[in-house]
């Protein structure tokens, strides 16, 4: 509403009853002529008048929506005024008038208290339309605003033959028009739709106020019907006003009358309904429950509070159930309100007594209506561990299972069909809400592993050397393809004072992370050792007791070395429990096995014992193949795995060709052999030609 | 893939655990579950065969590492037996001939126990 309007609203009333006031005052000391268009004037600003504040009072309105009771309660104020003012001007109006009924007097007071008996009553008259037809339209439907509108045309239709243009004849229009105003008036009383929502509180104030807002209004209608002071007096100001203000104080005490039997008669259902408006808006927080899928206990702490609040319970419990790696089925107790696991435990008593059985087999809601009748719960209430009623309800999960939600009331045949039904969907919801944050776990675990090995994957390519050592009698290439688990494959190469070289492979057991952190350990150990273990076997003692401290009981490492002598043109080799070596010498092919354990297992003599060396006169063009367990137990479809007798031949085949084409070679073999993408362990290769003429003897 | 069985038997005080299948990453959990009942019970007298075993992986034989010793403290012992040539050859490739007492036969294992067993 822009504040011209307002302002407009505001002042032009006050403009109009004054020069209506003063009209009266000259009409009533000149007696001048009756002239009709004068008199319509008159009319016609009073009613623009009203129209006006009309206007004004709705606007007002609009922008503070309130509360049903407390509008009534403001109309009754207002009420409470006007009929004050009204007998206010009753006790003082008469005693200025004349004896003479013809009229009420000319006196200036008289016209003035029948100017504000006019003001107060329009504006009662108002109000209380106002007021009604905020009610009648609550919550309303189709037909709702047509019908009030056919009062207010049949208001108008009453109201309007009381002009002063209109003979005496059109006043029996208005009669009619009376008869069916008051008939819409009836029909539309029968809207009382805002009652049913009022909190039980609230229509204990409405009951109050309607019966006296019935009182007020069936009084003021008294004074309609009376030859009174003051129905006179309102005659003499406006003739429409009064047929106005008439029809809608029968409007009132009607509406009013009705609103107060109407309230009474919903007193006692005023509690049931508050409970079943406060179990819809907790139903209407399930959206909480699909928010707290990220943390389990969250979740299931929500369910049950929640369970309370849908169907006002006593206590609730949540079990889920379990199934373990021997397909053992249990049941978890995963949340509990107002009752312990304990007594929980004791009230299913046992196999027998069970009523999850009964939930479980039948897949449906069990209700036990009074816990104390009840044969299948004869055990719970022998013991005392519950009275009242019980209700479980099964949470299916794709047609199984999944866990049991349970409530229970302090009273007997305490859960409805509404309880059953409401529990039911809300079953249904918590179901999907567990499923979901089960899936959600497993895929942040998975994410988990993921990374896991990301991060394995990382550390296990950062330890491979990055080049090769270079020697003009040497021809080296080394290979390893990670599997996509991560084994812990290892090699290593080194150089080492007077032309020497340093050869390592191994295998770290375990995968992962794990198995890359032991490998790390490993290069460094390696690393350290080498520089001043002039033997493998010396070094591989010394790895055992230096690793026998940090492994696990589960892991171990296998692992082979070999300094190669590119002076005197030897290979000393030593073999911690790996794969033994693939040495080739013209048409020779020998596995070299010296005796050794894996690194881990066991330290002191033992280890010193077994450990074993050999050394290698290496001629031209003899080849060293060093290569881990990934490569000789690459399986085919069937089963079959490659083994070292394939690796052999492959080999033997080869013998003329570089490392590289060896290399390739063998695993091209592999890969034939293998058919499908590889998968399962790394696979690690490397390959020695002896470049050089002859080797020198030591 | 991984199908893996363990059955268990009793003779004469000790306990002899059958191995049928494939023992590797995912099935290893299992004989460390086997072994673990068996130690809760105070069983320490334990023959493995290994007839049926068509392969084992390192974490495999790491499970028997994890459990040696808590058995031999215990004045016990896990023998094995019966392995195949393929099953053999990974175990001495590793060197666990040296470690542990491996048998062509379960019954030279239990004569191994009966013989030790003094009292």
């Amino acid at each position: 509403m822009s504040r011209i309007k307002k302002i407009i609203l505001v002042v032009i009333p006050p403009i109009l009853f004054l020069l209506v006031f003063t009209y009266d005052i000259i009409r009533a000391t000149t007696n001048p002529l009756e002239i009709v268009w004068l008199d319509f004037a008159r009319e016609a600003f009073i009613i623009v008048a009203f129209v006006l504040i009309y206007l004004f009072l709705e606007s007002s309105r609009a922008n503070v929506k309130q509360a049903a009771t407390k509008d009534v309660g403001r109309l009754l104020i207002v009420c409470a005024v006007a009929l004050s003012i009204v007998a206010l001007v009753g006790f003082v109006g008469p005693g200025n008038s004349n004896q003479n009924e013809e009229q009420t007097g000319y006196s200036a007071i008289n016209i003035f208290l029948s100017m504000v008996l006019g003001l107060c009553l329009g504006w009662v008259s108002l109000r209380s339309l106002l007021t009604i037809k905020d009610l009648v339209l609550f919550k309303r439907k189709k037909g709702t605003k047509r019908n009030f509108m056919l009062y207010l045309i049949l208001l108008f239709g009453s109201v309007a033959p009381m002009l002063p243009v209109f003979s005496f004849e059109t006043n029996l229009v208005g009669t009619l028009f009376f008869g069916l105003t008051v008939a819409a008036i009836v029909a539309n009383s029968f809207r009382q739709n805002w009652i049913v929502y009022l909190s039980r509180k609230q229509k204990i104030y409405v009951i109050v106020y309607s019966a006296l807002l019935f009182t007020g209004f069936v009084l003021l209608n008294v004074l309609f019907f009376e030859k009174t002071f003051t129905n006179k007096a309102l005659l003499a100001f406006s003739l429409p006003l009064h047929r106005f203000t008439q029809l809608n104080a029968i409007f009132g005490a009607v509406y009013f009358g009705m609103a107060f039997v109407s309230t009474l008669f919903h007193l006692p259902t005023a509690e049931v309904f508050e409970r079943k408006q406060f179990e819809i808006t907790s139903l209407h927080n399930l959206s909480r429950l699909v928010t707290q899928v990220f943390d389990f206990n969250d979740l299931v702490n929500t369910v049950t509070q929640m369970t309370l609040e849908v169907c006002g319970a006593k206590s609730a419990w949540l079990e889920l159930v379990k199934i373990d790696k021997e397909d053992f089925t249990s049941f978890e107790i995963v949340s509990a309100r107002n009752v312990t696991r304990d007594r929980i435990e004791q009230m299913n008593g046992g196999e027998q007594t069970s009523l999850r059985n009964l939930v479980i087999e039948s897949k449906k809601y069990l209700l036990i209506e009074d816990v104390s009748a009840d044969r299948r719960t004869k055990h719970v209430s022998a013991e005392k561990l519950l009275k009242g009623s019980l209700l479980s309800i099964p949470l299916i999960s794709h047609g199984s299972l999944i866990g049991i939600l349970h409530a229970t009331k302090e009273f007997e045949y305490g859960f409805d069909q509404d309880d059953i039904d409401v529990l039911t969907t809300f079953a249904d919801n918590v179901t999907i809400a567990i499923d979901n944050s089960k899936l959600i776990a497993r895929s942040i675990e998975r994410e988990r592993l993921q990374q896991e090995m990301m991060v394995a994957q990382a550390m296990q390519r950062r330890l491979l050397p990055e080049s090769l050592p270079t020697s003009d009698k040497l021809d080296i290439v080394a290979v390893s393809e990670s599997s996509a688990e991560v084994g812990g494959d290892y090699y290593d190469f080194i150089q080492l004072p007077d032309d020497k070289v340093g050869v390592v492979v191994g295998d770290v057991s375990g995968k992962g992370v794990s198995a890359a952190f032991y490998m790390a350990e490993m290069k460094g150990i390696f690393l350290s050792l080498s520089t001043f273990c002039a033997s493998p076997k010396d070094l591989l003692i010394r790895a055992n007791e230096a690793l026998m401290g940090s492994l696990e009981k589960k892991a171990f490492i296998s692992l082979i070395y070999a300094i190669i002598d590119t002076r005197a043109g030897t290979v000393h080799i030593a073999r911690a429990g790996h794969c033994p070596l693939v040495y080739l010498s013209g048409n020779e092919v020998e596995l070299v096995r010296p005796t050794g354990l894996g690194l881990g297992l066991t330290k002191g003599s033992v280890f010193v014992q077994a450990t074993e060396e050999r050394l290698i006169k290496l001629r031209e063009g003899d080849i060293c193949i060093f290569y881990t367990d990934g490569i000789t137990e690459s399986r085919n479809a069937n089963g079959d795995e490659f083994g070292s007798e394939r690796l052999v031949a492959v080999a033997q085949r080869s013998k003329n060709r570089t490392a590289e084409e060896i290399k390739n070679e063998v695993l091209q073999e592999v890969r034939k052999h293998v058919g499908s993408p590889v998968t399962g362990d790394d696979m690690t290769l490397v390959v020695i030609k002896w470049l050089a003429k002859k080797g020198v003897r030591v | 893939m991984a199908d893996f069985k363990i059955h268990h038997r009793e003779g004469e005080g000790v306990y002899i655990i059958e191995l049928k299948g494939y023992l590797d990453a995912h099935t290893a959990p299992d004989l460390e579950t086997a072994f673990q009942k068996l130690l809760t019970e105070k069983k320490y007298r334990i023959i493995v065969n290994c007839r049926d075993l068509t392969y084992i992986s390192s974490a495999g034989l790491g499970v028997f590492m994890a459990y040696i010793e808590d058995v031999r403290k215990n004045k016990g012992d896990i023998k094995l037996s019966n392995m195949s040539a393929k099953v053999f050859n990974v175990f001495d490739l590793l060197g666990f001939p040296l470690l542990y007492e491996i048998y062509k036969e379960e019954k030279e294992a239990m004569t191994k126990f009966k013989t030790v067993k003094a009292s």
